[in-house]
């Protein structure tokens, strides 16, 4: 076994495959999935999106990480009251079928999110539950009104692809079109997606003049295109994969690793049953080692950058004593702290989701839990994850991996911790009400409330509250781009330009 | 034709205690399949005796050693072979997990050639409805992807040893019933058979003194070897996440799980790989001994020492 | 012969629908795809709309009753997951395996035989030793393995071979090559096996007492006799070829149809694993039959 000498001498082979593609102007771009659909109301699932959004069709405004919330296609917008926001479109935006971007554009697109024909992921993901209803002003103002008022209806829309008024209402885009940099020239499924630059985009011409994506499973196999000159940028490749420092990057992905918690069952219904279950669990142990240097210990369910994230709040300790402590205490009272606690882990979630799981269910037998981990495929996951729960289910602790890059907790905290919320293992009045109160606040007030939302559910131990997780892109040296936040979800080409 | 009996070969071996050592001489006349028999040997004490004493070492999972380098011995011999990618010892645990990679696979290797032989029998002597009806079972069974087979019977049921070994034997089972009935196809009209039908052997004498004796060897050939197949499409079903699941291990698992570190760590899943490798190429060379110990014409090359191979 | 063909058609068409109720009612046991397709967070509207769009709520019995009506029209059915028919899917991905499965086939079929005769004519020979040594290697070895180690050999350090994909006949090389090893492995001692048997048996020891020295013609006359279980073998791996190459599709990124199925049966995707199915179980029942004539061609004693 020679691999780590063959590994080393590949420093050659990417010098000498160089050269072939200096001149180019165009990126292949090595995705992990094929895509199995290509329309823009899509978007939001990350495959489709690393694609699509922002190449293809772009938003109305559009989040940045450091900046906050930009203008794209819209320029302004204003809060006019009762739920109602008025936009303001950028004048002389084109589709690439040569058409003009105006107000009707969006009130149809706003439709189409929603149709019952089509049940798009945009719509399902970030409209439930919300009526939107337009009014067309002129040609390039629009109002819109949600239905319960939405204070950060901006924020929303920078969800939503904006297609044109012809898009069909009753079933997919054959071919993804919009107003941005670039033009969908081909899919040739199964192998690849081709696209070129757009001429009449509005913006500035970007350096990369067109881009082919390919579909590669293997993260090694990633890799090594890469390394190879066959593929410039792999998005997503595994940490063990991630050898090489020049053409390596890590970068925070937004996602957070936790494990939920059935706190209606006994005895993950006791309070101190749920904070040994944290106490007995040595994080720091994971990163460097199974996780990517980098991860975070996670106190909340967004990333840090999100809104109201409470940076006060620490993590809990690594005690083992203190955990067999509170278990005793709890067992005094009557907790019946040995009932067998079934782990339910969803098999390739992340890289090496299974060690994390194997580890994790050692460390609370450790302490005295009685622990039994199941891994199982995602359909069966989704049966404990989602409600409705199995009726017959003993206490369950579920694994799951949540992803919010939208900078606000509200596409976290009904879903995740309110008693009606589909992935909710809590039953608290208290708690309702507070996310009620941050959802409809505004400002600085915002923030602060969600502040200390987060810090309650981290006194209860609502869940054992894991890691903020790292991703890595390998990118090839002939390209100036570094990943960031939002590599997770989208792949903006006009970013990228050549050394 | 001769008939190529295993009869004289069977009835030695029956005679008492110059038996065994007549075998085990044989044995020895073999280097090579005198090798497999001890590999085997070893696999199996390691699946009978190993998860008693080992179990403890391999479930407690070490962080901060993962991924050790084999070859160390700093960390005490169990580590020879390296540390997989939680810090257990590989050795320990490729040793517990003997067990249930003997279990499925012998399961499967034996229930689906058990029932694949008989089918095939059947359906190849068989003039009437059987020989039609039995093969086209085949043909659905065999366009019945595998994959899909696992994910219904371990959906529904749990992904436990059991039921692996009755997905992996259904998908194995055409190709027995396949080979048996096609050599059955040619051996029926062998002028031995004619004979013996003739003189009013019953079905039953023909089919199993006649018939299944000439069968036997390809099938033992194709046994063997499917005793790796049935334990890397266990890995493979495992990779999938529809195999066995820790803290379960096999040899399969452990070889899907080691994959990712194929160019970081390679010892993770080249010795369970390895270990599978060594089981097939044992089972191998014991199963070609025994072809020519049962078989009159070539045993004597055993017989002369194995000095002279001709 | 004509009989033979017939009462097998109507056969292979029975077992065929066989195969689509079977797989029609058991893979629907697996659970429901709508929460495979829609993201987690999707209100409980949304799903109810999904099943309806989908017809995932009409009684079992009513969606089969409605399928196999399409299915007399030729309409397999639109994918859940791809905007696309299920069909086109299908036939598309099973155009590339079919292509596979056939180079590579021809290959084993060629390789293997030649060698298994080759060591079987000098049992325990040098020769002999190596080839089934080689060959138990190839068969044991988990495939991936052989995959990755084969990209990080010959194309990256290397560079002589692309990493993976399509497009030139290039790319071809290293699928072709670790989908050969496993078959070849397994044929080649299939071969070997009753290569020992066939040139032990009475006719080709007659044939050599008569004075037919020659040694190609007892090859071949053995080589006749030996092939019935060979054929089989082959046939049995050339299914499983055509079933999906499933671990080779993935890692060298072939648009085939065994990456399609496991990609539909995980997301439930029940039309185009009906659809995936039909059309490779229709090419195996295909070359099924042909075996059959094969026997009876090869050995004029077999009758049906």
């Amino acid at each position: 076994m020679k691999l780590r000498t063959y590994l080393q001498g590949t420093a050659l082979a990417l010098v000498a495959a160089l050269p072939a593609y200096a001149q180019d102007s165009t990126v292949t771009v090595v995705l992990s999935e094929e895509l199995d659909i290509l329309d823009p109301c899509e978007s939001s699932r990350s495959n489709v999106g690393r694609v699509v959004l922002q190449n293809i069709t772009e938003t109305m405004t559009e989040l940045d990480p450091d900046e906050g919330l930009m203008p794209r296609l819209a320029t302004e917008w204003e809060d006019m009251g009762d739920g109602t926001w008025r936009f303001h479109l950028r004048e002389g935006v084109k589709f690439h079928d040569g058409s003009a971007l105006d107000a009707e554009d969006v009130a149809h697109t706003l439709v189409r999110i929603k149709s019952e024909d089509i049940v798009c992921e945009i719509g399902a993901k970030f409209f439930g539950g919300i009526d939107l209803t337009t009014e067309v002003v002129d040609d390039t103002t629009i109002d819109i009104t949600a239905d319960p008022a939405q204070p950060i209806l901006p924020l929303l829309m920078s969800t939503v692809t904006i297609t044109p008024a012809e898009a069909p209402l009753d079933g997919h885009m054959e071919e993804p079109m919009g107003t941005g940099p670039y033009v969908f020239d081909e899919y040739r499924r199964g192998q690849d997606i081709t696209l070129s630059s757009n001429p009449d985009y509005w913006g500035e011409t970007p350096e990369v003049t067109g881009a082919t994506y390919v579909f590669r499973t293997d993260s090694a196999v990633r890799a090594a295109m890469v390394q190879t000159g066959e593929a410039d940028i792999a998005p997503n490749i595994a940490l063990q994969d991630a050898t090489n420092p020049d053409t390596d990057f890590s970068y925070s992905n937004s996602e957070t690793v936790y494990t939920r918690l059935d706190t209606t069952m006994a005895p993950l219904d006791d309070v101190r049953v749920r904070q040994a279950l944290n106490h007995a669990v040595d994080r720091e142990a994971f990163i460097g080692t199974i996780l990517a240097d980098g991860t975070e210990l996670a106190t909340g369910m967004t990333p840090p950058s999100t809104i109201g994230y409470n940076k006060d709040l620490q993590p809990y300790a690594y005690d083992p004593d203190k955990a067999k402590a509170l278990i005793e205490e709890a067992k005094a009272d009557g907790v019946p702290v040995d009932t067998e606690i079934t782990v339910v882990g969803r098999i390739n979630n992340f890289a090496n989701v299974l060690e994390t799981m194997e580890a994790l269910t050692s460390m609370w037998r450790e302490v005295g839990f009685n622990v039994d981990l199941q891994m199982v495929e995602v359909a069966e996951w989704l049966e404990h994850y989602s409600k409705p729960f199995p009726e017959d289910r003993g206490p369950e602790m579920v694994q799951a991996m949540h992803d919010n890059a939208n900078g606000d907790p509200v596409f976290s905290m009904y879903f995740k911790y309110a008693s009606e919320g589909l992935q909710s293992g809590v039953q608290d009045p208290k708690l309702d009400d507070m996310i009620a109160e941050a959802t409809a606040a505004t400002g600085d007030e915002r923030a602060e409330d969600w502040s200390e939302v987060f810090s309650y559910i981290h006194e209860q131990a609502f869940d054992v509250m894991l890691f903020h997780m790292v991703g890595f892109s390998r990118v090839n040296e002939r390209l100036d781009f570094t990943p960031s936040i939002k590599t997770n979800s989208e792949l903006q080409l006009e970013q990228i330009s050549f050394n | 034709m001769v008939e190529r009996s295993p009869a004289p070969a069977a009835t030695r071996t029956k005679e008492g205690p110059g038996a065994l050592r007549t075998a085990l001489s044989l044995l020895w006349a073999d280097k090579l399949a005198c090798a497999a028999v001890i590999f085997l040997v070893i696999v199996t004490l390691c699946a009978i005796f190993g998860p008693m004493f080992l179990e403890e070492i391999t479930s407690k999972p070490n962080l901060r050693g993962r991924n050790a380098p084999p070859f160390d011995l700093s960390k005490g011999w169990m580590f020879i072979l390296g540390g997989d990618q939680l810090g257990r010892p590989l050795l320990a645990r490729i040793i517990v997990a003997a067990q249930n990679t003997m279990v499925v696979a012998a399961g499967a290797v034996v229930a689906s050639m058990i029932i694949g032989s008989a089918l095939g029998l059947i359906a190849g002597y068989s003039r009437g409805r059987a020989g039609q009806i039995i093969p086209r079972l085949a043909d659905v069974i065999m366009s019945f992807p595998s994959l899909l087979l696992a994910v219904i019977v371990l959906y529904m049921l749990e992904p436990a040893v059991g039921n692996l070994v009755i997905v992996l034997a259904i998908t194995r089972i055409p190709i027995y019933l396949r080979t048996t009935r096609a050599e059955v196809l040619e051996i029926r009209e062998r002028m031995f058979v004619q004979a013996a039908r003739v003189m009013g052997a019953s079905t039953k004498r023909i089919v199993f003194r006649h018939i299944l004796p000439v069968v036997l060897p390809t099938l033992t050939t194709i046994a063997t070897l499917d005793f790796a197949f049935v334990m890397l499409a266990e890995s493979s079903l495992s990779f999938l996440g529809i195999g066995i699941q820790p803290p379960e291990i096999t040899w399969g698992l452990m070889v899907s799980q080691g994959r990712p570190y194929l160019t970081s760590a390679w010892w993770l899943c080249f010795w369970p790989g390895l270990a599978i490798i060594l089981t097939t190429l044992s089972l191998n060379l014991l199963s070609n001994w025994l072809r020519v110990v049962l078989d009159p014409q070539q045993r004597w090359r055993l017989e002369m020492g194995g000095k002279k191979n001709a | 012969m004509k009989q033979f063909l017939g009462k097998r058609a109507v056969a292979s068409a029975v077992s065929l629908l066989g195969l689509v109720v079977l797989v029609f009612f058991l893979s629907r046991l697996t659970g429901d795809p709508t929460d495979l397709y829609l993201p987690v967070d999707a209100s409980v509207e949304s799903r109810e709309q999904f099943r309806e769009l989908h017809g995932l709520n009409d009684p079992l019995v009513m969606q089969f009753v409605n399928y196999l009506g399409d299915l007399v029209r030729f309409d397999f059915g639109e994918s859940i997951r791809r905007n696309e028919p299920a069909i086109d899917a299908v036939l598309r991905g099973f155009s590339w395996t079919l292509t596979l499965a056939v180079i590579t086939m021809g290959l084993v079929t060629v390789c293997a035989i030649t060698f298994g005769a080759l060591a079987a004519f000098n049992v325990g020979g040098r020769f002999d030793r190596f080839a089934t040594f080689v060959s138990l290697i190839g068969a044991s070895a988990p495939d991936f393995w052989i995959a990755i180690v084969a990209i990080v050999l010959f194309s990256v350090n290397l560079g002589w071979l692309p990493t993976s994909g399509t497009g030139t006949v290039w790319h071809w090389v290293l699928p072709v090559a670790v989908l050969f090893i496993r078959p070849f492995g397994l044929i080649l001692q299939v071969v070997r096996g009753s290569m020992i048997s066939a040139l032990q048996s009475a006719y080709v020891k007659t044939a050599r007492a008569k004075g037919v020295g020659n040694r190609p013609i007892i090859f071949v006359h053995a080589l006749r006799n030996a092939m019935l279980p060979v054929i089989t073998v082959i046939g049995d791996q050339a299914a499983a070829l055509l079933n999906g190459a499933v671990v080779v599709e993935t890692i060298f990124g072939f648009p085939g149809v065994g990456k399609l199925m496991i990609d539909s049966i995980l997301q439930r995707d029940f039309t185009v694993i009906l659809a995936a199915i039909m059309v490779t179980a229709f090419a195996i029942f295909l070359m099924n039959i042909l075996i059959d004539i094969a026997y009876a061609i090869l050995d004029p004693r077999i009758r049906y």
